[in-house]
């Protein structure tokens, strides 16, 4: 059984490549890089046998331990959703008991490039943290079951999961979730910009101190003391993986005999009220959509999401020495979001996807395709345009010169419209399909990450350099300028409307077929 | 002879190819105002990229396409606003209501917005959806897309409707509203042009098919011309010239064979 299934994750991994080269060449890339990350993570582990203090070299294989485990718990969640091994439901139907079920699926989430990876990084810890031989006898059994505890719970966790990540309200909240995991790992570094903790190493032995209890920070332990206690924790251990192992199976068979929930219905939606102060037509209803797409559609979501984020970082790092003080440390950051906001509208029609033949049938003239556009610009606006203003007042109070948050809001409102304008250009240009799933390797459906690549390029320099004339004498010291910035970007933005028009009424089948490919 | 009014379809040459594959091979497809068409053909034959082509979604690569009368290609104007279309596979704006993807569709074909009300009220009735018109079309059946969709496309009162495979995975309840629907369309005079495999239904709806195979149309007219005193299904397969009997091989299938 535990051959069968080794062998149907090998068949998957390889019928997933058969006849496509981008996915191929992705692979190699992926393999090579699980063996980088092999190579590196057994040298970084063995070499914590140089650290001065083995304490320190201890505490840090704690922590390094536990985030493995995290990394193996939420990874997989994220990055790759359910993969065919993954989901119990679809060995439902199959004549497996229970148990051959667990050691069949235990043994495919053991096969590929990154369980190996794992491994091979983990056994690192043996070389840099045991001591004696003694030590390497029981390093090894630990690092086994370290890795064991790893499978088990992140098999343990999407197996408890399954149900509700097929839903489609539990893979819009997991795309956002994705996003969360992201900011929690720019914490530290922001925690340690914000001056909180002077000590790395302090903050490290609090965390070690800790984590040291939980069972992956027992196994890191027990390879560096040895002995008796270093037998007792084995034991340990091997209840952990134990109670996770149990854990799994009851989730496993619960979730065989679970209805599939996938086509359980969502609720209804509240009618909007705000839409009546849209104006009519066809302006007035892309906006209504676009607004409707920026809250109930995960990507969307995200962007704005990210562009709140991404702003929030920039603002609060630039917090730097007395030195950084003047007008270019509030503007800069709030066209900064303004400019990542502007992007945004880079891929206008990628969002609507495979639904923009809806629009395409309607429209006949060069008109319509503006309007369209005007509707996507006034709902960016109306969300940007607030968003910005709190950026303003918020940079400049950071600051302490409470006046530069006015320059800064007109400035960077100006950027605005000239992302916008310059959005409705690429999009016509370059436009590319969104893929349902976000993920961290690739922005674009396959085969279209050269139109992905070009299209953000492309939006990047548009903005940057027609934004320069009113950006560059504000950064600078000539804040008056500013007044010019929102005239400016409003007429690049009706610059942009009206060359996105002409050139997307000419090539709407192609539009609609670019963003229309399966993913 | 004098032609009192052009017919709602004609396309002449029509070609599309997709790299070295030839889709469509120069069809020249012909449906007269009011009827009630089906375009039949095997999978592959190119009934989906020829309804593409002649609702403005795919550029043709060579040949002429006129909607009564009018260009598609040199004349959107006069022809989008008098079409409607339900394309294949549901393609719609999924995070929208029922509700919101025909008020969307109707402001977006300049529809006052007081009108488009009224007409989504009574679409959403007539379709049964009145339950589900605030949820979103994310989580619809394949029925209830199909019926929300055909309902967008009627919106705007077209001449000439045009649905590829709309009765695909529908189940019998929605399909006979959907038939109820189309039928009280047409009646008024209005053109249907749908694409289909299921040849009793196309029987039983239609006056007027087109059989296409291989990317061209191999035979077309009205519904008796076709079947020739044969059923429709039997037709069908002496055109596309596929009838096997199926009898070699699967010797060990069924319950007699052990």
């Amino acid at each position: 059984m535990v051959g069968l299934f080794v062998r149907l994750k090998l068949r998957l991994i390889r019928g997933n490549l058969r006849g496509d080269v981008a996915k191929q060449l992705g692979f190699a890339f992926t393999s090579l890089l699980a063996l980088a990350c092999a190579a590196g993570g057994f040298t970084l582990f063995s070499l914590l046998r140089l650290a001065a203090d083995p304490g320190i070299a201890l505490n840090i294989g704690i922590v390094a331990f536990t985030l493995f485990t995290l990394g193996w718990i939420f990874v997989p969640l994220l990055a790759f959703g359910l993969d065919e091994t993954l989901d119990p439901s679809r060995l439902a139907l199959f004549p497996l008991t229970t148990r051959q079920m667990t050691a069949g699926l235990l043994a495919a989430s053991a096969t590929g490039p990154w369980p190996l990876a794992s491994l091979v990084a983990l056994s690192g810890a043996v070389v840099g943290l045991a001591s004696g031989p003694v030590g390497v006898l029981i390093g090894i059994p630990a690092v086994l079951l370290q890795f064991a505890l790893c499978l088990v719970a992140s098999r343990a966790v999407t197996t408890a999961l399954s149900a509700s990540l097929r839903s489609r309200r539990g893979r819009d909240a997991l795309a956002v979730g994705a996003v969360l995991l992201l900011l929690v790992f720019q914490l530290p570094g922001m925690l340690v910009n914000g001056g909180l903790s002077t000590d790395p190493a302090a903050m490290l032995d609090a965390a070690a101190s800790v984590l040291r209890w939980t069972p992956p920070g027992i196994a890191a332990h027990a390879i560096a003391g040895g002995g008796l206690a270093g037998l007792g924790e084995l034991a340990v251990l091997v209840v952990a993986v134990a109670v996770l192992a149990w854990l799994w199976i009851a989730a496993l068979r619960r979730a065989l005999v679970t209805p599939d929930s996938s086509n359980r219905s969502g609720g209804a939606v509240r009618r909007s009220r705000l839409g009546g102060l849209l104006p009519q037509g066809m302006v007035g209803a892309v906006a209504a959509k676009e607004l409707k797409y920026a809250r109930r559609e995960p990507r969307g979501r995200i962007a704005w999401f990210m562009a709140l984020v991404v702003s929030g970082i920039v603002m609060f790092s630039l917090r730097g020495p007395e030195a950084w003080h003047g007008p270019l440390f509030v503007i800069g950051p709030v066209c900064m979001a303004a400019m990542i906001i502007g992007v945004q509208a880079s891929n206008s029609f990628g969002i609507d996807g495979r639904s923009l033949w809806m629009n395409a049938v309607a429209f006949s003239t060069e008109r319509d395709v503006r309007a369209d556009f005007a509707g996507r610009q006034l709902a960016a606006a109306i969300i940007a345009v607030p968003l910005l203003l709190v950026l303003s007042v918020g940079a400049s109070l950071v600051a302490g010169e409470p006046l530069w948050s006015v320059p800064a809001m007109f400035t960077a409102w100006g950027v605005l419209g000239v992302g916008l304008g310059v959005g409705a250009v690429t999009s016509v240009l370059v436009p590319y399909t969104l893929p349902e799933r976000l993920n961290a390797f690739s922005g674009a459906a396959p085969g279209q990450g050269g139109e992905a690549f070009l299209g953000s390029l492309l939006g990047m320099l548009g903005v940057g350099m027609v934004a320069l004339p009113v950006v560059l004498p504000a950064l600078f010291g000539l804040t008056w300028v500013s007044v010019l910035a929102v005239p400016y970007g409003l007429l690049a933005a009706w610059g942009g409307r009206r060359l996105g028009g002409m050139i997307g009424n000419n090539r709407l089948p192609e539009i609609v077929a670019a963003v229309s490919r399966p993913t | 002879m004098v032609e009192a009014k052009p017919e709602a379809v004609r396309t002449q040459g029509l070609v599309k190819r997709f790299g070295a594959q030839v889709a469509v091979a120069g069809v020249d497809l012909v449906v007269p105002r009011g009827s009630f068409a089906g375009l039949v053909g095997p999978n592959g034959a190119g009934k989906t990229t020829t309804l593409s082509m002649i609702t403005g979604l795919l550029r043709p690569d060579a040949g002429l396409v006129e909607i009564n009368g009018h260009n598609v290609w040199r004349d959107p104007v006069k022809v989008k606003s008098r079409i409607g279309v339900l394309p294949e596979g549901l393609r719609l704006f999924e995070r929208l209501s029922g509700r919101e993807l025909l008020m969307y569709n109707g402001e977006l074909r300049g529809i006052p917005r007081a009108e488009v009300e009224q007409r989504a009220t009574e679409l959403l009735r007539v379709m049964d959806l009145v339950d589900s018109q605030d949820k979103l079309v994310v989580d619809y059946s394949t029925g209830m897309r199909k019926k929300i969709g055909l309902a967008a496309a009627l919106l705007h009162n077209p001449d000439v409707l045009f649905l590829d495979e709309p009765f695909e995975g529908v189940d019998p309840v929605s399909a006979n509203t959907l038939v109820d629907v189309l039928r009280r369309y047409t009646s008024s005079g209005s053109t249907v042009i749908f694409s289909s495999h299921v040849m009793d239904l196309v029987e039983r709806l239609c006056d007027w098919v087109s059989v296409m195979s291989r990317g061209s149309v191999v035979a077309q007219g009205p519904l008796d011309v076709i079947r020739n005193g044969r059923t429709l299904n039997e037709a069908f397969l002496d055109l596309v010239g596929a009838r096997g009997t199926g009898e070699e091989g699967l010797s060990w299938l069924g319950s007699s064979s052990v």
